[in-house]
């Protein structure tokens, strides 16, 4: 008797896996779970987890009439790009999943996309936002991060808001694809407002240490400083601009200051920094999933134990895309959903996520400070929001 | 000219932090002929002993400093006596090959336990500074600087007049002879490996107050360390400072006069060149 009730839960397991085995879409990612950039690594790996649960929650996707759960696959790429690119190569010809989500960082999505191109599955990615990535004509790459040349085009627009404005820039960049896409735009940008650029520098990534650069800063004095590089460049630039007393008028950081790592590592130094995101926590941005960005803001802290910030929201933004494109392609045909992609478009707790011609969604970025030890929306496409401290004090005033 | 002696300056105090992060890889390699490419990770440890000093107890970072190298002399001691002892006086490539796994290890272990946020010892002084002829010194940087050159200077007295000093140069510089006159080396092992990670648990300490902390930092200041020793040589502490301080001045001048990307261009460039000239070392015997 028992032994036929184990054979029977038996064939009733095995039946029932091969059920769900049938109707599962699988999406694949490499992203960085251990190795540098482990830190908003997991971003990506925890938001594509959570908004894969939710969706399933509600019932999983509905398409051509029948109805599907979403699986994730997602791989450790050690934070190496060689290895990035050979997972995704697995992730389709051996794991054989569906649909590709992207890694961080554009050095990485500059390369993966060439996987996803080569093999013609689709790849939404919310990791990678140099313009590299988007001009080559590639037709399965897409991004819902804003344009990388565009990054300081709110900044720049609210400088000349400011009173006095800025009128001497000096501008520095990490040497990897994203920044030096940030900073042929930025170039543009500033010289279309008038402003003159002092200083146009470029480091190389991971640099730990900014003396030089920061002594000739002091010595060229520019208003302004905008640095666009990686997290940890940006602590270290604060911490050493600190110990040298550089205080311009301002400075801002393409990453780093909405994040709470950043304002814990520097404490109350990191008040005054300005910086920027696509992403504000608003109850506005509703979402199917979620409810609102305020509410996800809510359960992924819950749920992770950390603060999400625009990379969290954009993960998601890419798994929910794919759900409204498999839905309206009614096939999980990659051609026929790259196609759908394309035509996406619809409200999420992100923002409105739909691609332009070349794959890139286009949404503005919100210029933010940290006023004591918050981070605050300053400035958007409509006008100021807040105050801006401005001037910043010298190290020894505040 | 004003820009050119805070420049110097800079490159003068970010040298001696240069040489205390290198002063423990030397010492290692040239007892024990081990290239410890987890010297990296043990400054990162160190780091983080100071930084939990300093957040959990409030415990200034200068304080903590011979905490942090007691816990990890006693990590380098127990690594060398139970791991490393396994393969002394092996091959150079299984040397090699066993630290590169002990700092994947500790790197791993470190990503598990304190997660891969940037962390910072970050005591109210951190950033205060003073001028000295026109010059903006850091605070930080003048201590950490002080402390790398004194840790260095009784470095160098130790090994010439203690009994283990001696007795860690005599087995560096003949085994079988140290052997005759009665120094056991597998102790003399053990104590050397434990001293060169105690040092960098110390200059972790200080580069948590200058830097910042993730598991990651190792790799990058295992290679300057390796540079710096090879600049510097491996016979006398005072070879690393040199080293160190040379170093610190060539990435600065670098920076300002070709190009900040140009900076590890430099720095290897010369390690090539002292290779080439002077293999022992700018202050090592010319051979």
């Amino acid at each position: 008797m028992k032994r036929a009730l184990g054979f029977m839960a038996f064939t009733l397991a095995t039946s029932m896996s091969s059920a769900f085995a049938q109707e599962t879409i699988t999406l694949g990612a490499s992203v960085q779970e251990t190795g540098a950039l482990a830190n908003t690594g997991r971003y990506y790996r925890d938001s594509y987890k959570f908004a894969v649960e939710k969706i399933n929650e509600r019932g999983g996707v509905k398409v051509g009439g029948k109805t599907y759960t979403l699986a994730l696959k997602i791989l450790d790429n050690q934070s190496d790009s060689n290895l990035s690119v050979r997972q995704y190569v697995q992730l389709l010809t051996q794991d054989k999943v569906n649909f590709l989500l992207g890694p961080f960082a554009s050095d990485f999505a500059l390369a993966d996309s060439s996987v996803a191109e080569k093999y013609q599955v689709p790849m939404i990615q919310g990791g990678g936002a140099s313009d590299q990535i988007f001009n080559r004509g590639y037709k399965y790459i897409f991004g819902t991060l804003p344009v990388a040349s565009k990054y300081f085009e709110s900044t720049i627009a609210m400088m000349g808001k400011l009173n006095p404005a800025p009128k001497t820039v000096a501008l520095l960049y990490a040497d990897d694809a994203f920044d030096v896409s940030v900073a042929n735009g930025t170039r543009e940008l500033l010289q279309n407002a008038g402003i003159k650029l002092t200083l146009d520098q470029r480091y190389s990534s991971n640099t730990s240490d900014f003396s030089t650069l920061i002594s000739q800063l002091k010595s060229s004095n520019p208003d302004a400083i905008l640095v666009s590089g990686h997290e940890t460049e940006a602590l270290n630039f604060v911490r050493q601009a600190k110990s040298l007393n550089l205080a311009p008028k301002m400075y801002s950081f393409t990453v780093g200051v909405p994040t709470a790592d950043f304002r814990k590592a520097l404490g109350k130094d990191s008040n005054y920094a300005f910086g920027m995101t696509p992403w504000v926590i608003s109850p506005t941005s509703k979402d199917l999933y979620f409810g609102n960005a305020a509410d996800f803001a809510k359960a992924y802290v819950a749920r992770f134990g950390y603060d999400p910030d625009y990379h969290s929201a954009s993960a998601v933004a890419d798994v929910e895309a794919f759900v409204k494109a498999m839905e309206a392609a009614g096939s999980l045909d990659p051609k026929k959903v790259r196609d759908a992609i394309s035509q996406v478009n619809f409200p999420s707790l992100y923002g409105t996520v739909a691609f332009n011609a070349t794959g890139q969604i286009s949404l503005p970025q919100t210029v933010i400070q940290v006023q004591n030890d918050q981070v605050k929306a300053i400035y958007s496409q409509n006008g100021m929001l807040a105050t801006p401290q401005y001037p910043m004090p010298p190290w020894d005033k505040r | 000219m004003q820009l050119l002696a805070q420049i110097l300056a800079n490159g003068v105090l970010l040298g001696g932090l240069y040489a205390l992060m290198a002063l423990g890889l030397a010492l290692v390699w040239g007892v024990l002929n081990i290239v410890n490419l987890a010297h990296g990770a043990f400054i990162m440890l160190g780091a983080y002993v100071g930084y939990y000093l300093f957040t959990l107890f409030d415990m200034d970072p200068f304080v903590a400093l011979p905490i942090s190298m007691a816990a990890l002399f006693c990590v380098g001691y127990l690594l060398q006596g139970g791991v490393l002892n396994l393969i002394a006086r092996s091959a150079m490539f299984n040397t090699l090959l066993i630290t590169f796994g002990i700092d994947v290890v500790l790197t791993q272990l470190a990503q598990i336990l304190f997660s891969a946020d940037y962390r910072t010892i970050n005591p109210s002084y951190a950033g205060s500074n003073f001028m000295a002829f026109g010059v903006t010194l850091p605070w930080v940087r003048v201590l950490a600087f002080v402390v790398a050159l004194l840790l260095t200077f009784s470095m160098w007295l130790f090994l010439l007049h203690t009994r283990l000093g001696r007795g860690i140069r005599a087995t560096a510089q003949n085994l079988g002879a140290a052997r005759l006159y009665g120094v056991a080396p597998k102790s003399i092992y053990a104590m050397t490996f434990g001293i060169g990670a105690a040092l960098a648990g110390g200059a972790g300490d200080l580069y948590g107050v200058v830097s910042q902390i993730n598991p990651y930092i190792g790799a990058t200041l295992t290679a300057k360390s390796f540079a710096i020793a090879i600049i510097g040589g491996l016979e006398s502490p005072l070879g690393v400072v040199v080293g160190g301080i040379f170093l610190g001045i060539v990435e600065s001048l670098t920076a300002l006069y070709i190009g900040p990307t140009f900076v590890d261009v430099a720095s290897f460039g010369i390690l090539v060149l002292v290779l080439v000239v002077r293999p022992n070392g700018l202050l090592g015997s010319t051979s």
